[in-house]
């Protein structure tokens, strides 16, 4: 094979034959491709100081004051953060895309910069652009979704003892009905192995501002409460042995819970409620599926401008 | 001798395609390559060749083209400058075995009349249209009469023919049937080359000369279980119907009348109607050739169907690809030669003086003109549709001859949509009334004239 | 003011000119001396508490029913059939009623425990409805707990899989119904009684059928013999639908809610379309010229865009549930009271408006085959006893009649205009010759399970509306209509009503009478 077969003739062949990569010759073995995005994405780069200064520089300054417009966030229970001042897992419910950005703009500025949040790597970081934009402007590191993988968590885990904060979604996903979903131990987990404490965030109402399927941002008003700092129990609290990772998530998932009914309701009327252990569940009743629907509490009711089947033409 | 002539003359050629571009087919003549000009009556080339004098001779879609400079460049080597227009013609013959009589000429200029002996494989089995000989031999080149040098054309007062592209007129067919023999033979060619069998939905697209002559020898010589006629104008519609279309459809019904008439699916919509066809027409003969005829042949022929062009197509933009997913045979048809008839072969010049007398296509003439008129003769012609006409002709007859002209047809009636005006129709010059249509035109000959030209 | 009762105007010299709607506008025409105009009744008041009156009815049903909360227990099937877009005309102002009766039915199931619900849109061979008609009909609640869920659908008449064949009546009529209805423990059907042909056994023998079960009564002699089809004591369509839900009501237990509507049609600033015209005030004037003139000058296109985003005010004026029949007879009685107008005497010649709106239309274009249901099939059957117009005497329509038809809604009607009205317009032979092959078009059937086109044989039954009509009439003539469209209808174009009038005196004779319709807003004319 010559050089020029492949790049044809007319006047911009000199052109072409610089611009064209060469081929690989078939006698010679390729190298196996390297995994550059999803889980394998590397955000190092988005935790130089540069880029936390732009970060700093966008979320101040239009990702907050963009907030306050459109979502009103009412955040409270900052005062049970005041003891901590180290490394923290933030561990959230989840029914929105907008839900990061809300935790961020909420967090106080000692956790607000050095702060990183675990995104969906299938999600966030299918796309070269998609990784670069969320890891720059949200510092998102891909985590995998539904399984607690080496990847994510060793950077996690890493980035904990460095003196970073994390943001976690333990759901594993935004929430598909309004209703809330299992925590699956991501936040347990990387508690324990770090030894850091985990702080439980519950958002309100964000879902009818944009929620999953939605394309459209409807303005409104969101609570961000943050909930009592959580410390997996030592062997002398919880019995025979240290509380393990399962059962810890479980006693995260509790507190969110505990954290939604205050904002149903009061913090008294919840703390009764959970001493009670009759604390409503978030996940929602195990019925059909239009009884979920119909039983959904007010402030996740949403606008479902979604599924256009076959729309006819105007005229 | 009077005769419209075309030279080659480039700035011209270009000349009438703007005009035509700009004001319409037929308005090139004026600025065109066309003129009407005082010639000499071409020489006999040679043995075999006999001098004819036109009594009709028709305007073709082919002329047409040529006079608005928009031919293919294709013909650039089988045309030979200057030449005489006009090769659909009945003549008086003047010299030879058939003196005295008239004929229509069969105009293919194939190695017989060249003197090319032996003819190639195509003449030699007596399918002339397919000559591959047409720039040699003892003749200029040119693939007709009419598109010749050496032989001049039917447009003139004069012009010699070979022999064997003569063939005599019954006397009980008048001038005007024997005019339309030779358009009927390339619509029967074109339907012969349909290879139609019985069961089969057929659509013409395009109800001109050669889509309604197609429509009648579909009706005679092929066997469509439906046939489905694509006509714009109120006149072609009751043609249509008359001479043997089971449906005629408006052009922009032509994909649903299609649907209905075979059950096919819709794919996609555009406006009120399918994108194309999913099924459909077993064939289509294309009368129209243009890009957009073509493009439709294809949206609403079936998988495995068959698209014919009859019309001249020259160089159009198509998307082929359903022409190649759906395995379409798209097919050309030129001119006639022999068809495999049975019980016996024969040519499609006499299969179409039985189709032209059965069916009485005569009444497709429409209006005459007179030599001198060719301006307004080629503007009819190229609005035929529009101004309620079919087929205009050249009247070269002297006037003394008027016995045997036929009175034109009468015009479109019924439908009521006032788009033709069919005031051609009423012509005076039938037999009652012979002189009476030229009582106030100077005594040259052939000055006939319509009701137009007279009002 | 209570509301006015409806009445009988005769024209005289200082009578004001008269409104006519003339599709996406209006003409004002000066009638004849002695020319009769009847006037619709003036709109009910509306009931004072909607949500209590339908709590109310759902608990205090009609006839041989249970309240509807005694027929719910847990582990049961629910099906819930709803009236499709064609009603009401036009579409109401949010909250639609069918909504709100659904949620009032899905709060009771929802106590009671009921996990198996599904909603139905009751189609027949209508086109599919789009998503934001549905959520317009349901309201948004309803809509988003059952649409993404997959549990509110349209009924398809033409699914083999979903269709129940329940047997025949004594008179061989087929009877197949959406599966899922005729399999329930419960069907409830949320009805809208808008004029005296709805309901009853109707909406789900023929709401829910398939085209073999419905063209037992969709046909030219079922409809030749209903007169009307507005009175369902002396219609055989309504005979026929009534044999059929006897027969649904063995299979599968029906609680049948029926709504009606007050005549309040048009919004305020539509005010004069309501009012009679010497009555005009000023700013009635001022809108009627406003409008006219804005009309003239605005695209067909955008007009059409403008009327169609009109929503009617009606108001809920009844509610009545339980067993069919006995809730049928209120819904009538209902309806009469709102809608009957007393007229003395038929008429030589009877003249309608047509505005721009049919059952089959919502969204969408007047087609000529609609415009002709409009008038000959829909207002010429507004009568109880005998029809308006005598035997023999012309009817004069008004509506621009465009030969325009919407690609998507209405295929199967561009080809029964081009190829059926071309060839006849006598429905007998229309039906015999063509509508099997409309009916069984594979085309027309994948587009109306999957797009949202009508049925291909829907443009059949229009002509069939007009049977009657037809059969009864002396001519047709349609003013200021679209010459080439008016004539394939086999009606006579007139340019000016004057002209109209001239023509039908060549028909009926010299000085003939005329009965102008004013409507909409509707009424049922009382004919003795």
């Amino acid at each position: 094979m010559t050089g020029q077969a492949s790049t044809g003739r007319g006047p911009l062949r000199p052109l072409r034959e610089v611009l064209a990569a060469p081929t690989w010759p078939g006698t010679v073995e390729r190298p196996p491709a390297e995994r550059r995005l999803g889980a394998g994405y590397d955000t190092a780069w988005s935790r130089t100081p540069a880029a936390r200064f732009g970060r700093a520089l966008v979320l101040d300054n239009l990702t907050r004051p963009a907030l306050r417009l459109l979502a009103a966030p009412h955040v409270s229970g900052l005062e049970r953060l005041e003891a901590l001042d180290g490394p923290v897992v933030f561990a959230a419910n989840h029914s929105s895309h907008l839900d990061t950005a809300l935790v961020l703009a909420a967090l106080p500025v000692r956790f607000r910069h050095r702060c990183v949040v675990a995104a969906a790597a299938d999600y966030f970081f299918d796309r070269h652009w998609k990784a670069v934009a969320s890891s720059l402007a949200l510092a998102t590191i891909p985590f995998e979704r539904g399984r607690v993988s080496r990847q994510g968590t060793d950077l996690a885990a890493e980035l904990l003892d460095q003196g970073w904060s994390v943001v976690i979604f333990d759901e594993g996903g935004r929430s598909p009905d309004g209703w809330g979903q299992r925590f699956r131990g991501g936040a347990a987990y990387l508690a324990k192995r770090a030894a850091v404490p985990v702080v439980p965030v519950h958002l309100h109402g964000v879902r009818p501002l944009l929620p999953k399927g939605g394309n459209r941002l409807r303005p409104g008003s969101v609570d961000v409460r943050f909930g009592t700092p959580l410390r997996p129990l030592a062997a002398a609290q919880a019995g025979a042995r240290p509380e393990d990772a399962r059962r810890f998530a479980a006693r995260i998932e509790e507190a969110v819970a505990v954290l939604a009914d205050e904002a149903a309701t009061d913090w008294w009327q919840a703390r009764r409620r959970a001493a009670e252990g009759v604390t409503p569940d978030v996940r929602g009743p195990a019925s059909s599926p239009w009884r979920r629907a119909w039983d959904l509490p007010e402030h996740a009711r949403t606008d479902v401008r979604r599924r256009r089947l076959g729309r006819a033409a105007p005229w | 001798m009077k005769a419209v002539l075309v030279e080659r003359l480039p700035h011209r050629f270009a000349a009438a395609r703007a005009a035509s571009l700009v004001a319409g087919s037929g308005t090139g003549v004026r600025v065109g390559p066309t003129r009407l000009a005082d010639v000499e009556s071409p020489r006999l080339p040679g043995r075999g060749w006999h001098r004819i004098t036109p009594r009709l001779s028709g305007i073709c879609g082919s002329d047409l083209h040529t006079v608005d400079g928009a031919s293919s460049r294709y013909f650039e080597e089988l045309v030979s400058f200057p030449f005489v227009l006009g090769h659909e013609i009945v003549a008086d013959v003047l010299d030879g075995p058939l003196a005295g009589r008239r004929a229509v000429v069969e105009p293919v200029l194939g190695c017989l009349a060249r003197g090319i002996d032996p003819p190639c494989p195509a003449c030699a089995a007596g399918n002339k249209g397919a000559c591959e000989r047409l720039h040699l031999g003892s003749l200029a080149p040119g693939l007709q009469t009419g598109f010749c040098r050496d032989t001049g054309g039917g447009w003139s007062e004069q012009l010699v023919t070979h022999e064997s592209q003569l063939h005599a007129v019954p006397d009980e067919l008048s001038d005007e049937a024997a005019v339309l023999v030779e358009p009927t033979a390339c619509a029967l060619h074109a339907v012969l080359a349909a290879r139609v069998t019985p069961g089969d939905t057929a659509v013409v697209l395009g109800a001109g000369t050669l889509g309604l002559l197609a429509v009648a020898a579909l009706r005679r010589h092929a066997a469509p279980a439906r046939l489905l006629a694509v006509a714009k104008h109120p006149h072609q519609r009751r043609l249509a119907g008359e001479l043997g279309a089971d449906t005629v459809a408006g052009p922009d019904e032509t994909r649903r009348a299609v649907r209905r008439l075979t059950g096919a699916l819709g794919v996609g919509t555009d406006g009120d109607r399918p994108a194309r066809l999913a099924g459909g027409a077993d064939v289509v003969l294309d009368c129209v050739g243009s890009a957009d005829s073509l493009a439709e042949s294809l949206r609403i022929v079936r998988a495995g169907g068959r698209v014919v062009l009859v019309g001249m197509p020259g160089k159009v933009s198509v998307d082929l690809a359903p022409l190649w997913q759906r395995e379409i045979r798209l097919v050309g048809s030129y001119a006639y030669g022999t068809e495999a008839t049975t019980p016996s072969p024969r040519t499609t010049f006499d299969l179409a003086f039985e189709l032209v007398a059965a069916a009485d296509l005569g009444r497709l003439v429409s209006a005459r003109y007179a030599l001198d008129r060719h301006e307004e003769a080629l503007r009819h012609a190229a609005a035929a549709g529009r101004r309620g006409a079919v087929k205009v002709v050249f009247d070269l007859r002297r006037p003394d001859e008027a016995w045997r002209r036929r009175p034109l047809p009468a015009g479109p009636t019924g439908d009521g949509t006032g788009d033709g005006d069919g005031d051609e129709a009423t012509d005076g010059a039938g037999p009652g009334a012979p002189e009476a249509g030229r009582a106030g035109s100077p005594g040259r000959r052939g000055a006939t004239v319509n009701d137009k030209e007279r009002a | 003011m209570s509301p006015r009762p409806g009445f009988v105007l005769e024209v005289d010299r200082s009578t004001p000119p008269t409104l006519f709607w003339h599709g996406e506008g209006f003409r004002l025409e000066r009638l004849p001396e002695g020319s009769r105009v009847i006037y619709p009744p003036e709109p009910l008041p509306a009931l004072d508490d909607p949500d209590a009156a339908i709590a109310h009815a759902l608990e205090h049903p009609f006839g041989d029913s249970a309240p509807l909360s005694a027929l719910l227990f847990p582990g049961m099937r629910l099906t819930i059939a709803f009236d499709d877009v064609s009603l009401p005309l036009p579409p109401m102002r949010a909250p639609d009623v069918r909504g709100r009766v659904i949620e009032a039915v899905l709060d009771a199931a929802a106590a009671a425990g009921v996990d198996d619900v599904v909603l139905i849109a009751a189609l027949a061979l209508h086109r599919r409805m789009t998503d934001d008609e549905l959520r317009h009909a349901l309201g948004q609640r309803v809509f988003d707990a059952f649409a993404p869920n997959g549990l509110l659908v349209q009924h398809d008449a033409e699914d083999p899989d979903n269709i129940a064949r329940l047997g025949e009546t004594e008179e061989g009529e087929l009877v197949a119904l959406n599966r899922r209805a005729a399999e329930s423990d419960l069907l409830v059907y949320v009805n809208i009684n808008l004029v005296a042909m709805d309901g009853g056994h109707k909406s789900v023998a023929t709401g829910l059928a398939s085209y073999d079960s419905i063209k037992h009564h969709h046909n030219v002699r079922t409809m030749q013999h209903s007169r009307s089809f507005m009175d369902r004591h002396h219609s055989a369509l309504h005979t026929s639908n009534w044999r059929m839900g006897h027969l649904v009501a063995e299979h599968v237990k029906i609680f049948q809610i029926e709504t009606t509507l007050n005549t309040d049609t048009f919004p305020s600033s539509f005010g004069f379309l309501q009012r009679r015209e010497w009555e005009w005030t000023l700013r009635d004037r001022v809108g009627f010229e406003a409008t006219r003139s804005a009309l003239e000058r605005t695209p067909a296109r955008l007009a059409r865009q403008i009327f169609h985003s009109v929503r009617a005010p009606h108001a809920l004026a009844s509610i009545q549930a339980g067993e069919v029949e006995a809730v049928h007879e209120e819904t009538l009685a209902n309806v009469h009271r709102q809608q009957l107008v007393e007229v003395h005497g038929q008429t030589d010649v009877v003249t309608m408006g047509l505005p721009y709106i049919s059952p089959y239309n919502v969204n969408s274009i007047m087609n000529p085959i609609l415009v002709a249901c409009l008038g000959l099939g829909y207002l010429f059957n507004l009568y109880r006893g005998k029809p308006v117009v005598r035997e023999g005497g012309v009817a004069i329509l008004s509506h621009p009649t465009p030969w325009a038809f919407h690609p998507v809604h209405h295929p199967s009607y561009i080809d029964f205009f081009e190829q059926v009205l071309a060839d006849t317009t006598d429905p007998i032979e229309v039906e015999k010759r063509y509508e099997e092959q409309y009916a069984r078009d594979p085309w027309y059937i994948h587009l109306y399970r999957t797009s949202n086109a009508y049925h291909g044989v829907h443009p059949f039954y229009m002509w069939y509306w007009c049977a009657h009509a037809l059969d009864h009439l002396g001519q047709v003539i349609v003013v200021g209509g679209d010459r080439a469209a008016v004539r394939r209808l086999g009606f006579k174009p007139a340019t000016t009503l004057a002209d109209a009038l001239e023509m039908a005196e060549d028909v009926v004779g010299r000085s003939p009478t005329i009965t102008h319709l004013h409507t909409p807003p509707l009424f049922l004319a009382d004919v003795r």
